[in-house]
């Protein structure tokens, strides 16, 4: 890991690079290249004048005509230089073509050197001691002058002043005088000081210009930047304003809401509560927030709540369908469900734990209610329908002798009903049962030829009283399955007494087996009006019956093939049906087979 | 299989109307002799006295229920050895089971066929060993 000064250390470094890197080198030629032409027009007018006053001076000698040439020749120099600086001002691509006009400006810097360079050599041995001085007081003038002018690009001033003292350099040192031999030596030292001082401003001048760009650059970035944070901040905004609109959205879901709300922290501390919450235990706010979850479990299951704390701590899994016994602030015991979702931030760490419960002490209460009328119904209801149903089978099997006629009709029907009325109560018993989830079945391998066999010998009676008849059909094989006999056989009569009901009188009702796919399927045939197109769907429901006047001109309770269907599922089969050829319905089942 | 055929029944019940529907199937359909016992308290003296082939209980009794009855019959050794099918309008798989496990000979559930009650003893009877 990297201490936080050599961290610092390095962030200063790469500042440093990425700032003369971000000087684009062709801007800051082009700035230099800039620099020296506008200084151009007072360079080119400082020659005219300090050329002037010398042309006037050393007018007075022999070489008169080599002082107008002279003179010619720094016009001719002025005008090109004019011209230069001129298509320099008007140049559009000044930038990318930076290179050729610095290279244009050398030629001139040159140019104009040599001129001064001429001047000196030529004017130099022709003149008096006195115009000597001048001579070379000029020259010293131009060359010191020439350094701000061209200190821009050292190599041009190097170029420049070379052009002025290397010839007068020359001519001092072959003017056969001491003097102006000892002079000679000491100018080339005066030259490199010159161009040293060039160089040394060359680099200031550098470093400035690439300053200015790295600067302008950063101030482009910092623009981009602050741009760039301002959209931020923008989105930021609106981003808290919808956090905000959902939190108060999500505070008055909570606050509206009937189920109790709970947010505690990982230590099982009452953070906050709602006012259901409040409602529910009656307690206000001030007496919860602070407290232990466990002010609101019984003593007693104290050490469950705990263990489950634990669980739910270590696991963060969310636990639902909680049932806890609370105690309210009146001492009233109340029995809650709570769903508990431990709230887990982006470190994995716990936030908060969001606990929502509901009363259920009356759901409860109501089901034990429903559980107790259930076993009232069956003992109370069945006791008194024994001694019904007995007396009157008694009555109508003749043991107890003969009856008359009419009054044995009139025991019939009252036995027929009694019946009716005890399927109807074992009917609702049975989908108690199954709903409950109660209902056990006693799975034994039995063969299924047999028991279909066992229950058209049981239904025979119940379909004589249709006048319909009942017989199998196709060879029966005997076929091992897995069943409840008693409820199989439920199935069967059920099946069976459908058919017979609903099939037209002295019609047979066909009893079938055959293999399947899933393994055996038995098929209870009838030749009844079929089922109606809009009781299709829901003929597997319960209190199902297609016309509701059937219940009392053929009896049954609707029930039956919703038991059916559930206590197929329950041994691994299935149910169906599906329309005959030439009328009538086939019911069936398929279970599967035994090895 | 007991080598004598179904004779004596003694039937401990409270309700007066099912008790004599039993008593009218049991002796005319069934032609076997009843003993009839309203006070289940008073049963096992009243076995003990009536030396019955087969006990029938009803499940759900004032006073003292047939599953403790059974009990109680097994605790005394004059009746414990009596065969006992109990007649019963509720009672849970798992009660029933536990109850054939104690050594009940059947049960019948309520209601029932008088006409078919003797046939049912005598199969429960026949199935003995």
């Amino acid at each position: 890991m990297n201490s936080p000064s050599t961290e610092a250390a390095r962030t200063t470094a790469s500042a440093r690079i990425s700032l003369r890197q971000s000087a684009d080198p062709r801007f800051v030629l082009a700035d230099r290249v800039e620099q020296m032409y506008s200084q151009m027009p007072l360079a080119i007018l400082a020659t005219l004048v300090i050329s002037a006053v010398a042309a006037y001076e050393l007018r007075e000698g022999r070489y008169v005509e080599v002082v107008v040439f002279w003179g010619v020749l720094v016009l001719f120099l002025t005008v090109v230089r004019t011209v230069l600086y001129w298509g320099y001002r008007r140049a559009r691509e000044k930038v990318k073509e930076a290179e050729q006009w610095m290279r244009w400006l050398a030629i001139s810097a040159l140019a104009a050197g040599a001129t001064w360079g001429f001047a000196g050599a030529v004017f130099f041995p022709s003149h008096a001691d006195e115009q000597q001085v001048f001579l070379a007081f000029l020259l010293t003038i131009v060359v010191a002058g020439g350094i701000p002018i061209y200190a821009v690009s050292w190599v041009i001033y190097a170029i420049y002043a070379a052009g002025i003292l290397f010839p007068f350099t020359y001519v001092l040192a072959t003017f056969g005088n001491k003097l102006f031999a000892e002079i000679a030596l000491i100018v080339p030292a005066f030259y490199v000081l010159n161009v040293g001082i060039a160089y040394r401003l060359n680099r200031v001048f550098n470093s400035g210009y690439r300053l200015r760009h790295a600067y302008g650059k950063l101030t482009e970035d910092y623009t981009a930047l602050n741009q760039r944070l301002e959209q931020q901040l923008v989105e930021l905004e609106e981003a808290r304003r919808q956090v905000e609109a959902s939190g108060r959205k999500l505070a008055l879901f909570a606050e509206r809401s009937p189920i109790a709300v709970l947010e505690l922290d990982p230590g099982s501390r009452i953070q906050q509560v709602n006012p259901a919450a409040e409602n529910l235990f009656g307690y206000p706010p001030a007496e919860l927030i602070g407290r232990p979850a466990s002010h609101l479990i019984l003593p007693k299951y104290q050490d469950e709540f705990a263990k489950q704390w634990r669980e739910l701590i270590q696991t963060r899994a969310p636990m639902s369908a909680l049932r806890l016994r609370n105690p309210r602030r009146d001492g009233i015991e109340i029995v809650c469900e709570w769903t508990v979702t431990p709230l887990v931030n982006a470190a994995g760490e716990i936030v908060a734990v969001i606990a929502q419960g509901r009363d259920i002490t009356q759901q409860l209460e109501a089901e034990r209610m429903k559980k107790e009328f259930t076993s009232t119904l069956s003992h109370e209801l069945r006791t008194p329908l024994t001694s019904i149903i007995g007396a009157l089978q008694l009555i109508n099997s003749g043991v107890l002798g003969n009856i008359d006629k009419d009054v044995l009709e009139l025991t019939t029907i009252a036995e027929r009903n009694g019946q009716r009325l005890l399927d109807l109560i074992n009917d609702i018993l049975d989908v108690e049962k199954i709903e409950s989830g109660k209902l056990t079945l006693f799975l034994e391998t039995l063969d299924l030829a047999e028991l279909v066999a066992e229950s058209l010998t049981l239904n025979r009676s119940f379909a004589d009283r249709f006048k319909v008849g009942l017989a199998t059909v196709g060879e029966r094989q005997p076929v091992r399955v897995s069943a409840d006999r008693k409820r199989l056989l439920q199935v069967m009569t059920n099946l069976i007494s459908n058919a017979a009901k609903f099939s037209p009188e002295g019609s047979i009702v066909e009893v079938s087996m055959e293999s399947c796919d899933h393994g055996i399927r038995v098929g209870v045939h009838d030749h009844g009006p079929g089922i109606p197109e809009n009781f299709r769907n829901r003929i597997f429901g319960r209190f199902a019956q297609a016309d509701m006047s059937h219940t009392r001109q053929k009896g049954g309770t609707g029930l039956g093939l919703a038991i059916c269907k559930r206590l197929l599922e329950m041994m691994g089969g299935k149910i169906g049906y599906s329309d005959r050829e030439g009328g009538g319905t086939t019911f069936w089942f398929e279970l599967p087979k035994q090895a | 299989m007991p080598a004598r055929p179904l004779g004596r029944i003694c039937y401990v019940e409270d309700d007066e109307d099912i008790q004599r529907i039993v008593r009218l199937s049991l002796e005319r359909v069934g032609k076997m002799v009843v003993e009839v016992v309203g006070d289940p308290t008073a049963a096992i003296d009243r076995m003990i006295a009536f030396k019955p082939d087969l006990v029938m209980l009803d499940w759900m009794m004032p006073g003292m229920d047939g599953p403790a009855l059974y009990r109680k019959m097994l605790a005394t050794p004059e009746v414990k050895a009596l065969p006992v099918v109990f007649i019963t309008a509720k009672a849970s798989p798992k009660e029933l089971e536990e109850l054939r496990k104690l050594g009940a000979a059947g049960t019948i559930s309520k209601p029932f066929s008088p006409k078919d009650l003797p046939e049912q003893l005598r199969a429960i009877w026949g199935a003995l060993p």
